[in-house]
């Protein structure tokens, strides 16, 4: 396209379209304001930040804080857990969901349906620092799961002092924290699936589970993937605190990851610009493993973010 | 895809984004802010005009002025907000000095206060532990956040100087190595009111089975043990495993090490590095192997300790005197009015032997300092409204509140409190009810009063109690308020993050079986890789100049 008619074209759709380009302003300014200008802070990283000097006056140190995280002793093992976290939950956590939205969606009784979602979602909506607490009296000595365990061999010590039992414990409270809460989206692009596609899949003869099979999940395969690409942004972000409520010294082995360790160096000793590093770094990757994500994506199911 | 594109701007770890965004925003209209301060302070009328006339001498209060200060500090009490308990709205009426107060959320005051700092917007008088600021109190001051009190108080503390000039040891302790004042500081009139914590028993049991209370490791062990088997006490030992308790050196002290600093006739020493550390892993180890020690020893917090406390799980513990002995008794007696709980001495290797380490608070206890911001406009009459806790009529109230209302005089003319603090008609316990009236309780910009404890003591158990544990020799062996240089305190952030994690996590994997015993040494091998030696080197320098003050 040749400049001028560009021009010309662009004059004409603003003046054409005045009053929608006016109503997209205030959603302009939102990401301008708070989205973009915030990012003039991540300078931060690169200083000794303090804010009596403010952003500009802070002294430059190059790579400094990145090398001290790089450098620092615990450094692989932060980073090993918390992709190990992530992994895990992307394999067990994130089918959760999925799943529990076709079993919703097959059941017939409209009130029975609406009962199980309710209960499925509510510990969504409980505080994290109460969950915390259920999941410590459930696993210390003498809890409910405690004593479970005790039948598969456990020796009845709290089950946070053991390593091998901190992923478990974490993915699984998760799933029962957030699968009825998630499942919701995928309800919601069941209830977009053409009727009559399954009509026309029992005329010839399909069962139940080849529809879920052939209409179902095909129906619902855009959104599953759209999520796990914004999943894949996230891959360093495990939040630090559940793992801060639930871990003690004994299980740093497998529990430390990136945030807890930068909220033990970082912010209570006030850091600033070393905390930013780190989130620096974590954006970095998280973005590179995003776009990644998205051309894998757009290569094989042809559906992709953009 | 809108809505996509801003999940991706940037996304930090939770705790980064939150205080990037507010950096951010907040710098970016800094300029005007500062600003305005600026015009404020210049367009402010005088302070105190009847102090002007005579500067250096007394103040009397209440102050005329028309300036309101802004007070930021964590208040723990019964009433949602600083400015509704009665004792900060008639400390306002007498020093005649408004205050307008800002707290963070309970529990939350450091992550607040490193947002608030992060914004530049810092109120006149900060509440907090100044000592232990990141980087140390002079990096505070240089950093541009609290002012240098010297001349200040020079000119306006008169009550505060006079008491330094009466104490050189405390002189000696709020300053830093280059002498700077930086607080009006929290400190303890009274060796008594310096030690509140250490070992508990069940007085009952040990009458009960016949027994002494234990002294050494080995009574102890034979002590848990009986309470194990014959009161069927499922975590006979039982106590949180935080650095505040381990530190204070209960049980490794016995053994000559202890899980912080300390020092050996003027040189430092930390402590999991002495073979005595070695010692109590594996006495610890046995214990727990034997079921003395509590199987969540590494999860116990206060409410679990209360509950293994109150349902006779457990008959030892190491806690205060007040939320230990004076809580855990009324509750027990409920069930079993013999209960009985008893102060044990600090536990020791050999019979005869005075333990090392104990706890035991230094004279200035940093927990609630004031100090006054380099935004402060009006820093005469911050300092004159904080001095008057110093003075004779501040100490009465600050100690013990309003006379008539939360204290009388006896015939002595001793301060006797009232009912309205020791038994509360409206159901709020003693410590409740202070909290509310007077600070002695709590800490504060004064100087606390024997005549408190002894009577927040109720029962005679808890000051037997105190008798036993003021038996050590911790003086010797603490290290003193020792302030490094800001660039050696970075450094020793830096490496002493990495050991506290390493040191924490052989500690309990040790104790708890999930490593052997000997897995110590090779621990050790990776504390030097650390630069654990380096981190020494500090420390002794810091103390070298601080004994030269």
């Amino acid at each position: 396209m040749n400049k001028p008619a560009f021009g010309r074209f662009l004059i004409k759709d603003l003046v054409g379209n005045r009053y929608l380009y006016i109503m997209m302003l205030p959603v302009l300014a939102y990401y301008l304001i708070f989205h973009y200008a915030p990012m003039y802070g991540v300078l931060i990283a690169f200083k000794d930040y303090s804010p009596m000097k403010g952003i500009l006056g802070s002294p430059w140190v190059d790579f400094k804080h990145f090398e001290t995280f790089f450098n620092s002793y615990y450094f692989l093992r932060v980073l090993k857990n918390t992709l190990l976290i992530s992994v895990y939950s992307l394999l067990f956590e994130f089918p959760a969901p999925i799943i529990l939205a076709l079993l919703i969606n097959e059941v017939r009784s409209r009130s029975y349906k609406r009962v199980v979602q309710s209960i499925t979602y509510m510990p969504y909506f409980i505080s994290m620092i109460v969950i915390a607490g259920l999941i410590r009296d459930f696993t210390d000595s003498g809890g409910v799961l405690n004593s479970i365990y005790m039948y598969f061999g456990g020796d009845g010590t709290s089950m946070l002092q053991n390593e091998g039992l901190f992923r478990p414990i974490y993915i699984l409270s998760e799933i029962w924290q957030k699968a009825g809460w998630e499942s919701i989206i995928y309800l919601a692009a069941l209830a977009g699936i053409d009727q009559g596609q399954y009509e026309a899949a029992r005329i010839d003869g399909a069962g139940r589970l080849k529809q879920i099979w052939h209409i179902t999940l095909p129906g619902l395969m855009p959104t599953i993937v759209i999520l796990f690409i914004l999943r894949m942004g996230n891959l360093l972000n495990v939040g630090f605190e559940k793992i801060i409520l639930l871990y003690n010294p004994v299980i740093y082995e497998t529990a430390d990851v990136i945030s807890s360790f930068v909220y033990r160096k970082g912010l209570l000793e006030f850091n600033w610009s070393y905390s930013t590093a780190v989130g620096l770094f974590n954006s970095v990757i998280n973005l590179t493993l995003l776009i990644l994500a998205n051309w894998i994506s757009k290569r094989v199911t042809n559906s992709s973010l953009w | 895809m809108k809505v996509q594109s801003g999940k991706f701007t940037i996304r930090y770890t939770a705790s980064a984004i939150a205080i990037m965004m507010l950096v951010a925003i907040l710098s970016a209209c800094s300029g005007s802010n500062g600003n305005e301060t600026n015009k404020g302070t210049a367009s402010q009328p005088s302070p105190a005009s009847s102090n002007n006339a005579a500067p250096a001498g007394e103040a009397s209060y209440p102050l005329q002025t028309t300036d309101t200060l802004t007070y930021w500090a964590e208040y723990n009490s019964s009433k949602s907000t600083i400015g509704e308990v009665p004792f900060f709205q008639e400390w306002q009426k007498r020093t005649g000095v408004p205050l307008r107060f800002i707290s963070p959320p309970s529990g939350q005051s450091t992550d607040s206060l490193n947002i608030m700092l992060a914004s530049g917007d810092l109120p006149d008088l900060i509440e907090y532990d100044w000592f232990n600021f990141p980087g140390g109190p002079e990096k505070a001051i240089a950093d541009g956040y609290i002012l240098r009190l010297n001349d200040y108080i020079d000119q306006f503390a008169p009550n505060l100087k006079k008491y330094l000039a009466e104490h050189p040891e405390v002189d000696k302790m709020i300053k830093t190595d280059n002498g700077s004042y930086y607080t009006f500081p929290f400190l303890r009139g009274d060796p008594m009111l310096q030690v509140y914590q250490g070992p508990i028993i069940r007085q009952d049991w040990l009458t009960e089975l016949g027994l002494e209370v234990p002294e050494t490791i080995a009574e102890w062990h034979d002590m848990l043990k009986a309470f194990k088997e014959k009161k069927g006490a499922e975590a006979p030992l039982s106590y949180m495993f935080s650095p505040e308790f381990l530190n204070n050196g209960a049980f490794i002290g016995a053994f000559g090490a202890s899980r912080t600093w300390f020092q050996q006739d003027g040189v430092v020493k930390y402590g999991p590095m002495e073979p005595g550390y070695k010692e109590f892993l594996s006495t610890f180890r046995q214990w727990r192997t034997e079921g003395l020690l509590d199987k969540n020893i590494a999860n116990v917090d206060g409410k679990a300790l209360d509950a293994n406390m109150t349902n006779n799980l457990t008959g030892a513990s190491v806690l205060n005197s007040g939320n230990g002995i004076g809580k855990w008794t009324p509750l027990l007696q409920e069930k079993n009015p013999n209960a009985k709980l008893v102060g044990a001495p600090y536990p020791v290797l050999n019979k005869g032997e005075v333990a090392m380490l104990g706890q035991k608070d230094p004279i200035y206890t940093t927990g609630t300092n004031v100090a006054i911001t380099s935004k402060a406009k009006n820093v005469e009459l911050a300092v004159r409204m904080l001095d008057w806790g110093y003075s004779e009529e501040g100490h009465m109230y600050f100690n013990f509140g309003q006379e008539g209302v939360s204290y009388t005089l006896d015939s002595n003319n001793q301060p006797i409190y009232t009912d309205l603090l020791l038994k509360n008609s409206e159901g709020l316990s003693p410590s409740q009810a202070m909290t509310l009236y007077i600070r002695a309780n709590y800490g504060g910009p004064f100087v606390q009063d024997k005549r408190y404890i002894t009577q927040y003591l109720a029962l005679p158990e808890q000051k037997a109690a105190l008798e036993q544990w003021t038996k050590t020799n911790v003086s010797d062996h603490k290290l003193p308020q020792i302030t490094p240089t800001p660039e050696e305190a970075s450094e020793l952030a830096q490496i002493m993050n990495d050991v506290n994690t390493l040191v924490d996590e052989m500690t309990l994997k040790i104790i708890l079986g999930n490593e052997p015993v000997d897995a110590y040494d090779s621990y050790m091998a990776k504390l030097k890789s650390l630069g654990i030696d380096r981190v020494i080197e500090i420390q002794q320098a810091a103390l070298d100049r601080y004994n030269s003050r």
